[in-house]
């Protein structure tokens, strides 16, 4: 049973129990509400409805599963960053299960604070920038399937988003606009610098991102999460493409702006880059959405490149793939902790001059991997 | 006509789509119409989806809402002398 099944299921259950009790209520009122309340239960049992209700649970579901990763993903960097910097990290809220619940209880600290907007910013683009860049995130999370059986589909086939792993690319080039418009809404000179180094940032690093993942379109033949995931059964893509695998990596931490690209907010130059007239929730949305994306960035890296929820079958497949995520996120974290900040000129010439060339010289190796007939 | 979700949101995608862009005309910051633009853009790349032209929708969503980061660079560099127009006394 798929998860379209399983949602499909549950919403004939619930539409049937409160139809019937609708079509009672009818009947015991006069006719011509009698009228207006079978028009509106024959809608609700009618296919579209029924479909539409059942795309919008399953999105919930999904997105709620990837949410409980993402604070998962929140406790780990705290633990790794003290690990690595020689401390413990949280460990006294949620003492038995290792500090795990120091993340909520900073998530209602930052829902009692009092949420300020500064006199001289721009209201609408204030307001909007942190629903934009929430929403585009939370887009991503909604197309990676965890396995064949979870996953959104529109059917009860199995087959999911058509070039899901595009669209997944496609909602992260959405971020930088929002962070160009929260840093530009603020009226702050260093916000707006944040905004701008963010924008220069992501433009330029998405493009070896992008080809990256062309050339694993190229080797798997489509743009969808099931087939690529199909097409490394017999190997792997990070081994014969192991150049773009590295590329790819540094794309996407440059990309969810952690430790050594996170020039856009870098705390020593520019007080807190982007997010310095942010406070409160808004805050709080902005530091979530940092750890929705490496979710987002891991599991993507997980499905191009280390093969999926592809495994002994001793754990299920969906245990699998999580267990991968959370694997090249711990590398992120490695990383983060153990490389310096680059510094802002030597920004675009990392990625325009280095990255750039080898990540067309995969697509090339992905090229010749394809003509020669061994994919 | 029986009433169908996919009419719903037709209607929805379409009046999004007319009235962004005519908020993009109208405006008075140039960040604004910026919005209204965006919002134009994945408005029309929804109604692609609807038409079940999936491909189309996604590079509109890649190039253009991606590309219109650019024009709020230019809008705010080309054009301004302090970080807003309504500064300007």
């Amino acid at each position: 049973m798929n998860l379209f099944e399983f949602c499909y299921g549950i919403i004939h259950w619930l539409v049937d129990l409160v139809n019937n009790l609708w079509y009672r209520l009818g009947d015991v009122l006069p006719w011509y509400f009698g009228d207006f309340f079978t028009g509106v239960g024959d809608f609700a049992a009618s296919d579209s409805h029924l479909s539409f209700m059942t795309i919008l649970l399953e999105s919930i579901i999904i997105i709620l599963v990837a949410l409980i990763n993402v604070l998962n993903f929140l406790w780990i960097f705290r633990k790794i960053s003290g690990r690595i910097l020689d401390f413990y990290g949280p460990y006294y809220v949620g003492y038995r299960i290792g500090g795990w619940l120091q993340n909520l209880a900073d998530g209602i600290k930052l829902f009692l604070k009092e949420i300020i907007v500064p006199t001289k910013a721009d209201k609408l683009g204030f307001f909007l920038a942190p629903i934009i860049f929430v929403g585009s995130s939370l887009l991503i999370l909604s197309v990676i399937p965890l396995s064949e059986n979870f996953g959104l589909s529109t059917n009860s086939s199995g087959e999911y988003v058509p070039a899901g792993a595009l669209f997944a690319l496609a909602a992260f080039s959405i971020a930088p606009f929002a962070i160009l418009l929260a840093g530009w809404s603020s009226n702050n000179k260093y916000t707006l610098i944040g905004g701008m180094r963010s924008a220069a940032q992501m433009m330029s690093y998405e493009i070896p991102l992008i080809l990256c993942a062309a050339s694993v379109f190229l080797l798997a033949g489509s743009f969808n999460f099931v087939d690529i995931v199909d097409a490394q059964r017999d190997i792997w893509f990070f081994v014969p493409m192991f150049i773009g695998f590295v590329v790819f990596l540094v794309c996407l931490i440059a990309e969810v702006e952690i430790v050594p690209f996170d020039l856009p907010e870098a705390e020593a130059e520019l007080v807190e880059g982007w997010t310095t007239e942010y406070g409160g929730m808004r805050f709080g949305l902005f530091y979530m959405t940092t750890a929705i994306r490496s979710y987002a960035g891991g599991a993507l890296a997980t499905a191009l490149f280390l093969g999926g929820w592809q495994g002994p079958s001793l754990i299920p497949d969906e245990i699998w793939f999580l267990i991968k995520a959370y694997i090249v996120y711990t590398v992120f974290m490695w990383l983060t902790w153990s490389v310096p900040r680059i510094r802002i000129d030597q920004m675009l010439g990392l990625g325009w001059r280095r990255l750039l060339p080898l990540a067309v010289l995969n697509l090339l190796i992905a090229a010749v991997l394809k003509t020669g007939g061994w994919f | 006509m029986t009433l169908t979700w996919e009419l719903l949101v037709f209607l929805f995608l379409a009046s999004t789509a007319l009235l962004s862009a005519l908020w993009v005309i109208n405006a008075k910051e140039i960040v604004h119409s910026v919005i209204g633009l965006v919002s134009c853009f994945i408005a029309i790349g929804c109604l692609f989806i609807m038409l079940n032209a999936e491909f189309v929708a996604i590079v509109q969503f890649l190039v253009y809402v991606g590309a219109v980061t650019i024009v709020i660079l230019f809008g705010i560099m080309l054009t301004r002398r302090e970080i807003m127009e309504s500064e300007r006394k």
